[in-house]
């Protein structure tokens, strides 16, 4: 009986002191609520509240930040290959173009270096395209696009605006073959133009011509440039063949061997000019 | 019509030689592909069509090449004869042999027209290089294989007509004979 009235008591005081406080914290907070909503002051507690709940915020705000970026980057990912296909193609677009511009640059070079030897030159002239090439060891020769309807015949003068190239050997109305400088069986008259001596080049078939029947006694120098002479009436005096690039001084003999470098690139030969005649040359 | 169209055949071929092989007049390795046409004409063609054909691989390249009028003409007519008899000579008529034998003709009748022309007109050649010979040489032989292949297949379509009206001929529903 005793041990159960005990008991009661004690719930009864347990029952009282949470009710006690249940008031407490309903009265703390109704008088902290009324005092904020009164001076709407941030006061200590929010601010306690703001420290304690400012580091949890950052914490959760950057992961999910790093969740954000996470997602991007795989997107980005799965996006990737797609714009490796687009820019690839795309690289491949612009190289073409840049090979594009770049031969179509180095064309207008060369076609503004033929047109200012045009311009400067007052001889009549025809403008070529070479369109063959003689396939053969032994010979040295081109085909061209101009004939005979566009004044070009037999020994008519091949130029480019680097000199001399050799001359025509056959035409039709509409084409010629042309026989290169270099030829074995071409000779041309020429000048050396510091001492005004006379000589006879020939081809030897390879990127140099030789240069014959100078005499021991003239004065040659490596550098010496050679010019044409003009002598038959062949070629116009004075277009540039190539500079003395090698004499060979023999104790026999009563010439010089002397070897030419061409002042033509043959290796480039693209677009000529042929040096117009009213008709053929007499042979 | 095999006459025509092996002469369209040596147009294009020198045509090719002059235009694309050829990459600047003095390159070398470009293979002599009319060479090639010529021994095919001397292994596999009859003779009166060959020799048709001969005639206007030789003004092409006349036209195309060298100074010397006639001399293609006469290199072709000579290596043709000469790739002839060796064909009809042989024991074995493989191409397996048989293009071997091209480049090794090819080296000789170059040399032999070399001297001749050489001869007719001194000084007017190009020396003769042996590296560069040989090279050629090599590439004809490469160059035999395929091109010999391609002519077979050619030849094979025109024995069998380029348009096969036969397929279209109506028949009669009765497959024995009358």
């Amino acid at each position: 009986m005793r041990q159960q009235s005990t008991r009661k008591r004690s719930s009864r005081f347990r029952i009282f002191r949470l009710l006690f406080f249940a008031g407490l914290l309903m009265t703390l907070a109704c008088i902290f609520l009324v005092s904020t909503l009164g001076s709407q002051k941030f006061g200590g507690l929010h601010k306690l509240i703001l420290e304690a709940a400012g580091p949890v915020q950052k914490v959760v705000a950057s992961g999910v930040n790093y969740l954000g970026s996470f997602k991007q980057e795989y997107l980005d990912v799965l996006a990737v290959g797609e714009e490796n296909k687009r820019l690839w193609q795309e690289l491949q677009e612009s190289r073409a173009l840049v090979h594009k511009s770049r031969e179509a640059m180095a064309t207008n070079a060369r076609l503004r270096k033929l047109l200012a030897f045009k311009d400067s030159s007052d001889l009549p002239m025809v403008a070529a395209t070479v369109i063959g090439k003689d396939p053969s060891m032994w010979f040295r020769s081109l085909i061209i696009d101009r004939g005979t309807s566009d004044g070009v015949f037999k020994g008519s003068p091949v130029t480019n605006s680097e000199g001399i190239v050799g001359q025509v050997l056959t035409a039709s109305p509409h084409y010629s073959k042309v026989l290169l400088a270099i030829a074995p069986s071409s000779a041309i008259d020429v000048l050396l133009q510091k001492s005004r001596v006379r000589g006879i080049l020939k081809g030897t078939g390879s990127q140099t011509y030789r240069l014959e029947y100078v005499l021991k006694t003239v004065e040659v120098e490596e550098g010496d440039v050679v010019v044409t002479a003009g002598y038959g009436g062949m070629f116009p005096t004075g277009l540039p063949v190539g500079v003395v690039s090698k004499v060979i001084r023999k104790r026999r003999g009563m010439f010089h061997e002397i070897e030419v470098r061409p002042s033509v690139d043959y290796k480039t030969l693209e677009y000529l000019f042929v040096l117009q005649r009213k008709e053929p040359v007499p042979q | 019509m095999i006459v025509l169209v092996f002469t369209i055949i040596s147009l294009l071929l020198v045509v090719i030689q002059t235009s694309v092989c050829m990459l600047h007049p003095t390159w070398v390795a470009a293979p002599d592909l009319y060479y090639i046409l010529l021994a095919y004409l001397a292994y596999r063609l009859p003779l009166m069509s060959s020799l048709v054909v001969l005639f206007f691989l030789g003004c092409f390249l006349d036209v195309f090449s060298g100074i010397i009028l006639g001399m293609y003409a006469l290199f072709c007519f000579s290596s043709f004869f000469l790739l002839r008899f060796i064909a009809q000579k042989m024991p074995v008529s493989e191409s397996f042999y048989q293009v071997p034998l091209i480049g090794v003709s090819y080296l000789v009748m170059s040399w032999c027209a070399y001297v001749v022309t050489s001869f007719l007109v001194p000084g007017g050649l190009v020396e003769w290089v042996w590296w560069k010979m040989m090279l050629r040489t090599g590439l004809i032989v490469l160059c035999a294989y395929p091109l010999f292949w391609l002519l077979e297949r050619i030849q094979y379509r025109l024995a069998k007509g380029i348009f096969s009206w036969k397929k279209f001929r109506v028949r009669t529903d009765n497959r024995y004979r009358a």
